[in-house]
């Protein structure tokens, strides 16, 4: 791709499958993104990416600064975690975590000054070569922040076997009701595409997309008018969710399919979120860590709807406190989208890195009704819209039966958990919810196994005289 | 830590607006047409007929649910849409008692011993129509137009459209009597245009897909012309539009994938033509679906969706 004009129309290569559900954005879509002060206490969890768990690098009375270092690891998949604050870390502690369960966390009290730590000071990626960029990149403690948070400098080490020739920034932003991806396009634009230009040169691809639905058309204008003369694409994508999963952005994007089990990087490419983009270029420009991050705060009973730049470990309830607090009790409160996102039972949580969106619904909308005798009528609805071509009725089945194999024979570790089944089935059979439950038994049988047949194995060696048991 | 009272539930949060009922009466609302049009052509027989069918369908899972202790499922009004299709496949004359028997074969045999909705192999309503059709003999008083007046109450003995496929054309109805308004053996064989309206339907409120019935009716007429007949004829005589759309597409009892459709819709339309033209005259329409019925289980193992990712994983 020479340095063309941007298109802007999708090489709409559809493939099958995906919903539509109602929007929902126009809640927040035309509220600019709003600075919000941090907390008196920030809780600041040590696992907030996908990989190893972070251990505390600061003890109860320790005096840290905004960007300051307090957890890390030696793990490769991992990254670490800074204060979001200056002030005084007033205790380590379990705290309950947006994701689900109780996990060590730091809690900083503010001071107010949000001094900023010595070690912060801005990088010149231009001048960086990828390894470099790379090593920065890691200490910048960035991951995913379209909500699978994965750390960021893993992605942008792909093995050399596997050259990449492509980089997609996904703002799709398929959920529906978060808005924060399209405000970041709208009002960070150049950061965006500054943040693509640092993932190319890292993994060094020669070529940049920057892929958007077409409901957002604001958002595709202003990128392209950015984009315009920086060797970047911007390419619109048909508003189907879940079009920004990105095996399914990739395939409709380039035509090449992910291998199963595989990831992008073996089909020559690496997907970003646009607000991870952001993120990078705000990171090289000032040298700041990852801190803070832009939360979708919506839902009908949410008296201010609003897109907000949170610091990280900021409790929910401060987070909905800022836009007014609710208009009736929520009934459900859920850290991401309504199809992907966790539901919460308190709202003490704290933001996190993966914090897209806060949604609290209402009675009304979070009621509906459950069969007390769910029963497949095969009416090949969820086939339809399975992106992954599965078939999920049967996996759901065999996830209840518990056939382990038939679930294997099945491809059930195909499934992405996008949840168009379930939406969309008439008979309202929890169908994601099995194959997930079916998936991670699974998972649990083949590690017991495994560990099984590891203890035999020794076991045999040990009598036999290290001959591997018979 | 105060708990609100939030529920927590597993992701997705939001459902479509999709359900079995919703669906069913779609399937009423489209069959409305035909059944106006057979209330006007046969009066009260017909009205006798659908309140016989559809109250003993209704009637017999009410009861089959009881007996079998599970929750009465009949606000999904899949067991009116038995009744009424089977009313609808029947002649104007049948002693009632050929109903209710067709209607208990239907609904507690065909469905609710094989485990309720969603289990049945064979559509139900076909399945009852075929058992006393071969069972009973009524096609003795299968009987020709009656028409509004009490006079031709007593019906007057025709040959059914179909008849003439096997004996020769001479004498049979055109076209456009076959597709607004010919009276000629089942009830709903008042005009297959409004059959082809409630069909529209159902593909527009994406009930149905248009690749079962496309197929079938594209199959019989080609194979038709192949094989020496009219296949225009044949796609507008009988039951083979109603069968189509209405009976072939039954979730239940057809393949979910669309290539299983394809073959599903092709074993259908050969059989179709092969019964009419070197079988008996009637109820080649639903023996073909309930063929086609017994290899959706094979059809839906062969056809399955190409496994995404399959191409590139070398």
């Amino acid at each position: 791709m020479k340095s063309r004009a941007p298109r802007l129309s999708a090489r709409a290569r559809r493939i099958r499958g995906g919903v539509h559900p109602p929007e929902h954005k126009h809640l927040t879509a035309d509220r600019p993104i709003r600075r919000i002060d941090a907390p008196e206490v920030v809780i600041l969890p040590m696992r907030q990416h996908a990989g190893a768990p972070c251990t505390p690098r600061v003890k109860r009375g320790d005096v840290v600064a905004v960007g300051t270092v307090v957890g890390d690891t030696e793990a490769f998949v991992s990254a670490p975690i800074h204060s979001s604050v200056s002030g005084t870390v007033q205790n380590v502690a379990p705290h309950p975590h947006p994701a689900g369960g109780e996990v060590l966390s730091v809690f900083v009290e503010n001071d107010g000054e949000y001094r900023i730590d010595p070690e912060v000071h801005p990088l010149p990626w231009e001048d960086m070569g990828p390894e470099e960029i790379r090593k920065a990149v890691r200490a910048s403690g960035m991951v995913g922040l379209g909500g699978a948070a994965f750390p960021t400098h893993v992605k942008l080490a792909p093995p050399e076997k596997y050259p990449i020739d492509t980089v997609i920034l996904n703002g799709a932003e398929c959920e529906p009701f978060l808005t924060a991806d399209y405000r970041i396009m709208l009002e960070y634009a150049e950061e965006v595409v500054e943040g693509l230009r640092i993932i190319m040169k890292a993994v060094g691809a020669p070529r940049g997309i920057v892929a958007v639905e077409d409901n957002k058309p604001l958002a595709l204008r202003r990128m392209a008018e950015v984009a315009r003369g920086r060797d970047v694409e911007v390419l619109s994508l048909r508003t189907r969710y879940p079009q920004g999963a990105e095996k399914v952005l990739i395939a409709n994007l380039l035509g090449r399919e992910v291998p199963s089990g595989g990831l992008p990087m073996h089909v020559g490419v690496v997907v970003n979120n646009v607000g991870t983009a952001r993120a990078l270029a705000h990171y090289f420009r000032t040298g700041m860590p990852l801190v803070e991050r832009v939360v979708t705060v919506t839902g009908s009973v949410v008296r201010e709807p609003a897109n907000l730049m949170v610091p990280l470990g900021t409790p929910f309830r401060a987070a909905l406190d800022a836009c007014g607090g609710f208009t009736e009790p929520p009934a459900k409160l859920i850290m991401g989208g309504p199809m992907m996102g966790l539901a919460q039972y308190t709202m003490e949580v704290p933001v996190v890195k993966g914090t897209s969106g806060i949604l609290a619904l209402s009675q009304k909308e979070t009621e509906f009704e459950i069969p007390l005798e769910p029963v497949c009528i095969r009416c090949g609805r969820c086939v339809e819209v399975c992106p992954m071509n599965l078939v999920p009725t049967y996996l759901a089945a065999m996830a209840h039966k518990e056939k382990m194999e038939d679930l294997e024979r099945l491809n059930v570790n195909d499934c992405i958990e996008c949840g168009c089944c379930a939406y969309v089935c008439p008979t309202k059979n929890p169908l994601v919810q099995l194959i997930k439950a079916g998936k991670a038994e699974l998972a649990r049988r083949k590690v017991l196994f495994e560990r099984r047949a590891q203890e035999a194995a020794n076991r045999g060696s040990g009598k036999e005289g290290g001959d591997g048991g018979q | 830590m105060a708990l609100n009272n939030l529920i927590v539930t597993p992701p997705p949060h939001l459902k479509s607006k999709e359900q079995t009922a919703i669906a069913m009466r779609d399937v009423l609302i489209a069959l409305a047409p035909i059944t106006i049009a057979a209330l006007v052509a046969f009066t009260y027989n017909a009205l006798f007929n659908i309140v016989v069918c559809v109250g003993s369908a209704m009637f017999f899972e009410w009861a089959a649910r009881k007996i079998r202790k599970k929750q009465v499922t009949l606000k999904d009004g899949s067991a009116a849409v038995t009744g009424l299709l089977l009313a609808l496949l029947l002649p104007a004359k049948i002693h009632w008692l050929n109903m209710i028997i067709a209607s208990f074969v239907a609904v507690v045999i065909v469905k609710e011993l094989m485990g309720g909705l969603g289990r049945n192999i064979f559509n139900p309503a076909l399945f009852g129509f075929v058992f006393i059709l071969i069972g009973s003999g009524f096609l003795a008083s299968w009987t020709g137009h009656l028409g509004f007046l009490p006079a031709g109450f007593d019906g007057v003995q025709t040959a059914t459209p179909l008849a003439y496929i096997k004996h020769g054309l001479d004498g049979a109805p055109s076209y456009a009597a076959l597709l607004f308004a010919n009276y000629g053996g089942a009830i709903s064989e008042v005009g297959c245009f409004w059959i082809l309206l409630g069909g529209a339907y159902l593909i527009y409120r994406k009930v149905i897909n248009w690749v079962i019935p496309v197929t079938i009716l594209a199959t019989v007429f080609i194979l038709a012309y192949i094989l020496g007949s009219d296949g225009l004829y044949h796609i507008l005589a009988g039951g083979l539009m109603l069968g189509a759309f209405f009976m072939a597409t039954d979730w239940v009892t057809s393949p979910m994938n669309r290539w299983g459709q394809v073959v599903f819709g092709l074993i259908i339309g050969i059989c179709v033509v092969l019964i009419r033209l070197y079988g008996g005259p009637s109820g080649a329409v639903a023996y073909s679906i309930l063929i086609g019925n017994a290899f959706v289980p094979l059809l839906d193992r062969v056809f399955k969706p190409k496994r995404f990712g399959e191409v590139v994983a070398a």
